[in-house]
């Protein structure tokens, strides 16, 4: 696959190389830093991503979104007394809209959506078996823990489909038990004996069928797909460690 | 007997074998239980097909679990005796070591997905035991060509129908190339063109004669075209017959029968023809031959006339132009139906058809659009899972529960819980808690707290999937009981024969439509209809089609259709 396309990059290196970016993004107090990484983030993915459909139309409009949201819902929650020394924009009755609380929300929105594209890096285009498979080859990550993995991910679904099941039977027998957090938790504790019990006994299941098949049986097993790691994610991790640099570099060279 | 045993191609030998399950009692000291199986001793060879039988609860498939050690070494059990496979005896090795002699189907095709395509699924086994990575490749094509899954390798196992996702599960066993291959009750999940699929690729897999077979299976129907030995257990575990599958099951019968083994229907049909003074000689196992033997027959008594339905002229069920979204996909396009009291309607088809939507929709369970369904009086509704709905810690308060959301005064609900404690036979566990109750407990608990409120339309989703005919069988007469007492009784069923036996009325559903709907042997003469919806017609009813002689017989559908000395089912 072409360099330029991130899914021909090594799962683990994806994962742990922009985590130095994330660390120096959720520490930074200015807006430049993680606007930059952000930015970066960005034009990686569109470039590199083969992003499609849906997924690219939420990569572009949802951090601008999210940043918006969150400048906006800053600005009017945040403690006054803390930012009084700032610019009023704003004031309607007994509310005033404060600079201070603005760019307050302004950095933290900034610093999310970076955090979160930097996340996306190795999230969209990554294929989770082939994550774990290199975990396993390259982390020395036991492989019964990643297959238990797999074995969990398969899980979720039918817990989800198990849950409303339940939910619809339990009303059926008439069940309401009222509104509000107690009526609801004491609702969920009724499922949770019938949910745990499939549960139990499709996870007894799947363990059988699994030694069954031999899981087990040798201290390693044939991988047919080796994820390989290669001169090129080794550039991808040298880059994305020297991402944490750039907003720094780039200031100092604009002056 | 010859001095000289070819010994090697005994694949699979148990002797003496018994086990006792673990118990735990409340204090959580462990205990063992009575022995299922108890002292088995029994040989299968290479290229045999054994089919295993026995009562329900009498250890067929704690048998099947000693196989490849998964009992004694990971189930919580004790074994006596000893168990062998190729020479190697189960318990000086390991569960994973012996799959590669020992490949196991389980019941539930859900239970035994891993990975996330199908290819990667297939090579999951033989990966385990370090086999060469092109050789994985080549037994995972070899695999899936055969079961018919190679052009979908790359899907996710989950888009795969429940036939598809149980063949799969017999390609990842034929992967492994054991020569021992076990399968308990592979069908049992399934519908009936899954069941056909899944039965398909076993008579190719028999027909190979390539390995030793043992099959757990309560569709004797499908499974007797290819079994060549019967090994029956009784109620308490011991062997009771053990030799080739037609002596076995022709000149037992009446043995048989008193087991409490489910014989084919055509068996039973002949059964019956005999107490009727029709003897058909030798005792057919499968439709084709009840057919022939009854061709041979020169004259045949009229089939018993049905009784003409008790249907009440006011209706109990109104659907008018029910049409339900789920996302983006139509699961039922303006369904319209009058169902008057005292009916019992079955509803068939595929899954996927909206056959659940629409029982749902009828008692309610889902929420309609209003004015499209009304419902004369209460309706009850019974899930798939009984488990799902239970609420309480005991038997009786689960009964009770439904009259004290109606605040009914204590008398009256004692009394009715009891009466109906006594009417479902759980009198006894009364103070058990519902999840330690045995499945056909647990079955006939769920539909007694629909029952208490006393509905007047009972729906039943699917009420014996995954549950071997003795418990469907017992289940069903006591809806024939409650029909019989006026309820009007719904019931979702892929199961043709009990369809055919019970209702009076077998709606069709396929791709969210109606498309058949009428007295049951009506259907089942509709071929069409049939293959569109992926159904098969009962056993009895494919004899009797087959008819060339006795054409005035072409309509029987049910045992009850056949002439008998006295008026039973």
């Amino acid at each position: 696959m072409s360099v330029w396309s991130l899914r021909s990059y090594n799962p683990v290196v994806k994962v742990l190389a922009p985590v130095p970016a994330m660390i120096v993004t959720a520490l930074s107090r200015d807006l430049w830093t993680p606007a930059v990484l952000a930015v970066i983030a960005l034009a990686m993915l569109l470039i590199g991503g083969g992003l499609r459909g849906r997924t690219l139309i939420a990569a572009i409009a949802g951090p601008p979104l999210l940043v918006a949201l969150l400048t906006v819902s800053f600005g009017v929650w945040t403690d006054p007394d803390l930012v009084d020394h700032t610019t009023a924009l704003l004031t309607a009755g007994p509310f005033t809209l404060w600079s201070g609380a603005l760019e307050t929300g302004l950095a933290t929105g900034l610093r999310v959506a970076a955090v979160m594209l930097l996340a996306l890096i190795a999230g969209l285009t990554t294929d989770g078996t082939d994550l774990v498979r290199s975990m396993i080859a390259h982390l020395r990550m036991p492989y019964r823990i990643g297959y238990a993995g797999f074995a969990a991910m398969r899980f979720v679904p039918r817990f989800r489909r198990d849950l409303e099941i339940i939910r619809l039977a339990h009303r059926v027998r008439g069940v309401d038990g009222g509104r509000g957090p107690v009526a609801t938790l004491r609702r969920y504790n009724g499922y949770a004996v019938p949910l745990l019990a499939g549960a139990m006994r499709h996870g007894d299941r799947v363990s059988l069928a699994m030694e069954a098949r031999g899981f087990g049986a040798f201290a390693t097993r044939t991988e047919r797909r080796h994820v390989p790691l290669r001169l090129r994610d080794a550039v991808l991790a040298v880059w994305l460690v020297a991402v944490c640099l750039v907003p720094h570099l780039l200031s100092g060279a604009l002056g | 007997m010859p001095i000289l045993i070819c010994m090697s191609d005994v694949l699979l030998r148990l002797s003496g074998v018994s086990v006792r399950h673990e118990m735990y009692d409340e204090t959580g000291a462990v205990s063992h239980g009575t022995p299922r199986p108890r002292d088995v001793t029994a040989e299968v060879r290479a290229g045999e097909v054994v089919l295993l039988l026995g009562p329900s609860g009498c250890g067929k498939s704690t048998l099947t679990l000693t196989a490849n050690g998964l009992i004694p070494h990971v189930v919580g059990a004790r074994m006596d005796g000893t168990v062998t496979v190729a020479g190697v005896g189960t318990t000086t090795t390991t569960v994973p070591a012996l799959a590669r002699d020992v490949a196991m189907v389980f019941q539930d095709p859900d239970a035994q997905i891993v990975t996330a395509t199908v290819l990667d699924e297939v090579c999951f086994g033989p990966e385990n035991l370090l086999v060469p990575a092109p050789e994985v490749l080549a037994r995972a094509e070899e695999a899936l060509r055969r079961v018919g899954l190679w052009e979908r390798r790359d899907d996710d196992p989950e888009h795969l129908s429940g036939g598809g996702r149980q063949r799969l599960a017999i390609a990842c066993a034929l992967a492994l190339r054991t020569p021992v291959l076990v399968l308990d009750e592979p069908t049992a999940n399934l519908d009936p063109a899954g069941v056909e699929e899944v039965y398909r690729i076993l008579r190719e897999i028999a027909a190979g004669r390539d390995r030793a077979v043992l099959l757990v299976e309560h569709n004797l129907d499908a499974a007797i075209g290819f079994v060549d030995r019967v090994l029956v257990l009784d109620a308490d575990g011991h062997i009771a017959f053990d030799g080739p599958a037609r002596a076995i099951l022709t000149g037992h019968v009446d043995e048989l029968l008193a087991l409490g083994v489910w014989l084919p229907v055509a068996t039973l049909a002949a059964l019956r023809l005999r107490a009727a003074g029709i003897t058909l000689d030798p005792l057919p196992l499968t439709p084709g031959e009840l057919a022939a033997a009854l061709d041979t027959t020169p004259a045949l008594p009229a089939p018993r006339a049905r009784a003409a339905a008790d249907v009440a002229a006011e209706t109990a069920i109104v659907v008018r132009d029910l049409t339900v979204h789920r996302g983006r996909t139509t699961v039922l396009h303006s369904v319209s139906l009058t169902v008057a009291a005292g009916e019992f309607v079955a509803v068939a088809g595929a899954n996927g058809a909206g056959k659940t939507t629409l029982a749902q929709a009828i008692a309610g369970v889902v929420g309609a659009r209003r004015g499209t369904v009304e419902v004369t009086g209460r309706a009850g509704f019974v899930f798939q899972n009984p488990e799902h709905q239970f609420l309480t810690n005991r038997v009786e308060d689960e009964l009770a529960y439904g009259l004290r959301v109606l605040r009914r005064p204590q008398a009256e609900i004692d009394a009715r819980v009891g009466a109906l404690l006594d009417r479902l036979g759980l009198a006894e566990v009364r103070e058990v808690h519902p999840f330690l109750l045995s499945g056909g407990q647990k079955r006939r608990l769920s539909v007694g707290a629909a029952l208490v409120t006393r509905p007047t339309v009972l729906v039943l989703d699917e009420p014996t999937f995954g549950q071997d005919r003795e418990r469907a069988a017992e289940l069903l007469d006591l809806l024939d009981g409650l029909h019989a007492d006026g309820t009007t009784v719904v019931v979702v069923s892929h199961d043709m024969h009990l369809v055919a036996e019970y209702a009076t009325r077998l709606l069709v559903l396929a791709g969210g439509r109606v498309i058949a709907d009428g007295v049951p042997s009506g259907v089942y003469a509709d071929s069409a209809v049939l293959a569109a919806a992926g159904l098969q017609p009962p056993p009895l009813a494919q004899a009797a089609r087959a008819l060339t002689r006795h054409p005035g017989w072409h309509g029987v559908t049910r045992l009850a259709d056949l002439p008998a000395l006295e008026p039973t089912r």
